[in-house]
């Protein structure tokens, strides 16, 4: 009986890959909309206005206290009712673009805040608006203690795209739920889907331990 | 846009957000106390000496950290049936959560303990202690606090990651908003009251971590 | 030049800086020396903004510094600042250091803006440094490398908060060397520090402070050999039975 399945497996294995492939489009279109939107948030987060100061920290403490999944449901199933209909697929970036800025936000706020009062001080004296410290002096700096928890931030949010499979979209996990239907063997049918996950989250995970070691010389 | 929110509604299913909100703690306490439990002998198996013991415990915090939770999930769910074992989706879900955040805690463990000043080991040493000794009086002591607040953390992650046994039909608090969607059609009201109990649980874990945090500050002076 | 009038700052309850008055003329070599937390260092960074005032105005060049409407940029342009700490750019060479506010302040095009770097560098005798990152020299060499990036902006007024304190004995020369030489080409110069010896040389007039208020100023010779204040007198004694 198993292979039987087995064989059923390996000739609709390139639908596997097909899912492979919608996880890695929505992993990385998030990922570019995540850092770029959470490069600025975290810029706003350790400014000296209150306001905005506060406002970014509402929006990052909604998404790191809420599941992923409940703000999937929200974008997805709320957001028309404001009156943003979304497919599938764009309603599962715009959640991950949410989730994952503040979480990258955090990062680049911890990092900035890292760099020492003196660099600050010492680039304002010489007549450099605030933009430019942050630009010139600051962020470049912050660099060095930014990427590390970065690129582990990227295997978590590649992971994480895993929970869009809820609203339809085509990705690997949802490939693995449809096949589990006709093909009831869960072991092998998400065995493969976790190997599939595995080879591209796990050469992420080797680059984030490599950087984590070559940022603390 | 808030203006046609139902709260006489919400009041109604009330009782239903409290029955979830109630499994997700009760899921969650056993889960973390579980996790503890296999993270700590997974940390010991990862530390130790003997290959046999060290290898397949690397392998398997590695398959659970590049793997996400939702398919070591539905491994399980989808999994154990064909090897004939009926479980309830409750339990199915305790396990799946269980082995998840056992890995992340054995690395936050074995963090913790690689932390400790090798000068410590080295006095240790010196004074002829031996490998228990030294954990019990050195080691572990000083690594506790290093390692307790991203344990809580982990704690955290552990509450929102219950969210997801409700996609295999596990009763607890985002289940509810589901239910009172499909019942009621009121996704907003449905799902902006679980987001907001979850941000409650969130505030109170996170001023929790936070006191402890300061607490644990004052104890390594040295 | 910089104009103090009834400035007044307080740290919660600290009164850090009590009433200040004080004129410091173009091109004068101001010394200010004293006790810690006598609100020097205070003093100096409230020139060119680094730390608010609460009351009172202070004015350099015209432009009342604390006013919200005033030019930051346009003033810091003209005041360089000297920290204890360096504050160099680790992630940029000497040369770039030095570069970075002309070409991003004053707009200079990078080739003048990096001749003019190499001119400052050779004033402060690093020439053969110009591509060494900070973590590769030595303290003084640091701290002579900040004063050739707060001279690369051409400014009028030199600010130095106790520039030889974090440095280790044998360098503490090289720097006053090329303050020494700065005092002699005219920039209005206001410095922190217990090096009596540069203040009996270069400056114009010292200024005693303790706990915010200034006790006591005159010609740096009558100061040390002829104290009028317990305090200043005391003050003097202690530095000098190092």
């Amino acid at each position: 009986m198993m292979s039987f399945y087995f064989g059923r497996l390996v000739e609709i294995f390139p639908f596997f890959l097909s899912g492979l492939w919608m996880t890695v489009k929505v992993g990385f279109l998030s990922l570019i909309i995540c850092t770029v939107l959470g490069f600025i948030l975290g810029m706003i987060r350790t400014s000296h206005s209150v306001v905005p100061r506060r406002i970014v920290g509402a929006y990052v403490a909604f998404a790191r206290g809420t599941p992923f999944v409940v703000q999937i449901f929200i974008v997805f199933f709320i957001f028309p009712e404001w009156g943003l209909q979304l497919d599938p697929f764009p309603a599962a970036l715009v959640a991950m673009a949410i989730m994952g800025s503040a979480f990258i936000c955090e990062i680049v706020a911890s990092g900035i805040d890292s760099i020492s009062k003196g660099q600050w001080e010492a680039s304002a004296s010489s007549g450099l608006t605030k933009i430019q410290q942050l630009r010139l002096v600051i962020v470049p700096q912050a660099m060095k203690v930014i990427i590390p928890p970065l690129v582990g931030q990227y295997v978590l949010l590649i992971k994480d795209t895993s929970v869009v499979s809820v609203i339809g979209v085509m990705d690997l996990t949802r490939v693995g739920w449809v096949t589990v239907m006709r093909i009831p063997e869960g072991l092998m049918v998400f065995a493969l889907v976790g190997l599939l996950y595995f080879v591209i989250s796990y050469p992420l995970i080797l680059l984030s331990n490599y950087l984590e070691k070559k940022m603390a010389i | 846009m808030l203006t046609n929110f139902n709260f006489r509604i919400i009041f109604e299913y009330l009782p239903l957000f409290f029955t979830g909100l109630k499994y997700t703690f009760i899921i969650a306490l056993i889960s973390l106390f579980l996790a503890l439990i296999v993270g700590i002998i997974a940390c010991a198996c990862r530390i130790s000496s003997f290959k046999l013991l060290r290898y397949p415990v690397i392998a398997y915090i590695e398959i659970i950290r590049s793997t996400p939770l939702l398919v070591q999930i539905y491994f399980l769910y989808f999994g154990l049936p064909t090897l004939g074992i009926a479980v309830p989706e409750i339990q199915t879900g305790i396990i799946a959560l269980m082995f998840n955040s056992g890995a992340y805690i054995a690395e936050i463990i074995r963090a913790g303990i690689n932390s400790v000043d090798e000068g410590q080991l080295e006095a240790g040493l010196s004074s002829g202690l031996n490998y228990y000794q030294r954990m019990r009086f050195i080691i572990l002591p000083q690594a506790l606090g290093v390692t307790i607040p991203p344990l809580l953390g982990q704690a955290i992650v552990l509450v929102k990651d219950t969210a997801l046994l409700s996609l295999i039909s596990v009763m607890e608090l985002t289940r509810s908003g589901q239910t009172m969607t499909s019942e009621r059609f009121m996704p907003a009201e449905a799902f902006l009251t679980v987001a907001f109990f979850y941000m409650v649980v969130y505030f109170c874990l996170k001023y929790f971590a936070d006191w402890s945090q300061k607490k644990l500050i004052f104890r390594e002076a040295y | 030049m910089i104009e103090f009038k009834g400035v007044n700052k307080w740290f919660g309850k600290l009164h850090v800086l009590n009433d200040i008055n004080l004129m410091v003329s173009k091109g004068e070599v101001l010394v200010i020396c004293g006790p810690s937390g006598s609100g020097k260092s205070t003093l100096i960074r409230s020139i060119n903004k680094l730390e608010p005032i609460q009351k009172g105005e202070i004015i350099v060049n015209g432009m009342s510094v604390h006013k919200a409407s005033t030019n930051l940029t346009k003033l810091r342009e003209e005041i360089g600042f000297i920290f204890q700490q360096f504050h160099l750019y680790p992630h940029m060479t000497a040369l770039q250091n030095i570069m970075l506010a002309p070409v991003n302040v004053k707009k200079i095009p990078k080739p003048k803006a990096e001749k003019i770097a190499r001119e400052k560098l050779e004033r402060v005798g690093l020439s053969e440094k110009a591509d060494a990152y900070p973590v590769q020299l030595s303290g003084g060499q640091q701290q002579r490398v900040a004063i050739a990036r707060g001279l690369a902006m051409s400014p009028e007024i030199m600010l130095f908060d106790e520039p030889t304190s974090a440095l280790d004995p044998e360098m503490i020369g090289e720097v006053l060397d090329v303050m020494i030489g700065l005092a002699s080409e005219g920039i209005t110069m206001c410095v922190v520090t217990h090096e009596m010896g540069f203040a009996k040389k270069v400056a114009d007039r010292v200024l005693f402070m303790d706990e915010g208020k200034i006790i006591e100023t005159g010609k740096p010779a009558d100061f040390f050999d002829n104290p009028q204040t317990d305090r200043a007198a005391d003050f003097i004694s202690k530095i000098l039975t190092h």
